[in-house]
């Protein structure tokens, strides 16, 4: 057979009824290569194409392509997606929380280290200024409370340039409302404020007046309970009083 | 709203060649697109053969599966996937109604038909509403047993013996309506098929 003859074949081999020998024919003259043929029998598989297409619409389930998908290999990644992309959703929310407390917990922390490390300056500011009176060559040092049952026992000590350190134990914290108040207590005249303080919770104090002290004219260092804020003269029975030694 | 149809049939005819150059690449987007474009139609063939919409899925499923391992053969530049997806949808669909019935395979091996290098360039054609209503009417104008003999032939994959005995006519009679309805089908379809 040649181009022409197999004319008529076309459409019956595009519908699978084309008979032997026009069947192996055609197939073997395709594979030749004619392009005359090849053309003709795309326009063959186009007519049936169209019987195909006049099939009545229908749908399939929506399931249908999450199948042929996932079969293929994607909607199962895509799946596998989506748990990621909800994982890390769900990650993210749960660190944007944690993060956000441990932030706040942070800050507070923070500020709990600043307010220590504040607290600490002021300490060792004071224990500065305690050093150099203690180190001062010229420094006095005056006991009390020795041999009482149970006063308050410590040390007074003077310098006159840096001024004066009281070291006391058994002191119990002033109620509330109420505060210590140191007074230098001159030979002659009126007690002079030397500052207020507060015991620690296992009954010792130290409390420094910073600032010159006139040695010859100062006869004791007495501590009173006074109302909270102080007072310009001692209102109570002195709890402390320790003379000067001379 | 005129300009919808003319830029999706753009669309189409533009995506296609790319269309195919990514499922080559194994993109499974493009199996998406694909399906997404010819599901719906794959589904109602399928579904015309077999008559069970839960077998014409299954098949549906085969069909784009067997697509998406052999559109390496494919060459784009020589013909639309749409057509070679249509075949194959049928060649699937036949198969399973012959092993369901207990039917051998028909003389002539289906699958020498949808070899992908024959798809010819009818997307467009294949997607557009008005051209199938004009396939339709062409069908229409065959008398009974012409269109009863295509139908038989498309759908069901019968030799004309198989039709003959089917139709209980003589194998020559049966003959002669094909011949004649693809000649009537080829007249009336000509102008309106790509060449």
């Amino acid at each position: 057979m040649n181009c022409p003859e197999f004319r008529d074949h076309y459409e019956l081999f595009a519908l699978g009824l084309a008979d032997e020998p026009e069947r192996s024919e055609i197939r073997a003259h395709l594979n030749r290569g004619c392009e005359v043929c090849t053309a003709e029998m795309r326009k063959a598989m186009e007519l049936t194409a169209f019987v195909g297409a006049t099939a009545a619409p229908a749908a399939p389930s929506p399931k249908l392509r999450r199948r042929i998908l996932a079969s293929a290999g994607y909607e199962q990644r895509q799946f596998g997606w989506t748990i990621f992309a909800a994982a890390t959703a769900v990650l993210a929310c749960f660190a944007a929380v944690y993060f956000s407390g441990r932030e706040n917990q942070y800050a507070l922390e923070s500020a709990g280290l600043r307010e220590q490390i504040r607290r600490q300056t002021i300490d060792l500011t004071r224990l500065n200024e305690a050093f150099a009176i203690l180190s001062g060559p010229d420094t006095t040092v005056t006991s009390f409370g020795a041999g009482r049952t149970a006063p308050p026992k410590g040390k007074v000590f003077l310098n006159a340039r840096q001024g004066v350190l009281l070291i006391a134990s058994n002191l119990p914290p002033a109620p509330n409302g109420k505060i210590y108040e140191m007074w230098v207590i001159p030979k002659s005249g009126k007690p002079a404020p030397a500052g207020l303080f507060q015991s620690q919770s296992d009954g010792t104090a130290m409390h420094i007046e910073h600032g010159p002290v006139d040695m010859a004219a100062t006869g004791a260092v007495a501590v009173t309970l006074e109302n909270q804020g102080g007072a310009p003269q001692p209102t109570s029975t002195p709890l402390i009083v320790a003379p000067l030694e001379r | 709203m005129l300009l919808l149809p003319i830029l999706l049939a753009l669309r189409v005819a533009e995506g296609d060649g790319d269309l195919v150059l990514r499922l080559q690449r194994r993109d499974p987007q493009a199996l998406a697109e694909l399906y997404d474009r010819y599901g719906r139609l794959v589904f109602s063939l399928i579904l015309r053969v077999v008559r069970d919409a839960g077998i014409a899925e299954d098949l549906v499923q085969e069909t784009f599966l067997r697509v998406w391992n052999r559109v390496q053969g494919f060459e784009a530049g020589k013909g639309s996937i749409g057509p070679w997806l249509l075949a194959v949808a049928r060649n699937r669909a036949i198969d399973y109604l012959r092993s369901a019935g207990g039917r051998e395979r028909n003389a002539m091996d289906l699958e020498e038909t949808v070899h992908p290098a024959l798809a010819s360039d009818m997307e467009q054609s294949l997607l557009n509403r008005d051209q199938i209503r004009r396939v339709k009417a062409a069908m229409d104008k065959l008398s009974p047993n012409q269109r009863q003999a295509i139908e038989l032939a498309y759908f069901e994959g019968l030799s004309q013996s198989e039709m003959a005995e089917r139709m209980g006519q003589p194998l020559g009679t049966v003959k002669t309506w094909v011949r004649t309805a693809l000649r009537s089908l080829r007249d009336e379809l000509g102008t309106a098929v790509p060449a």
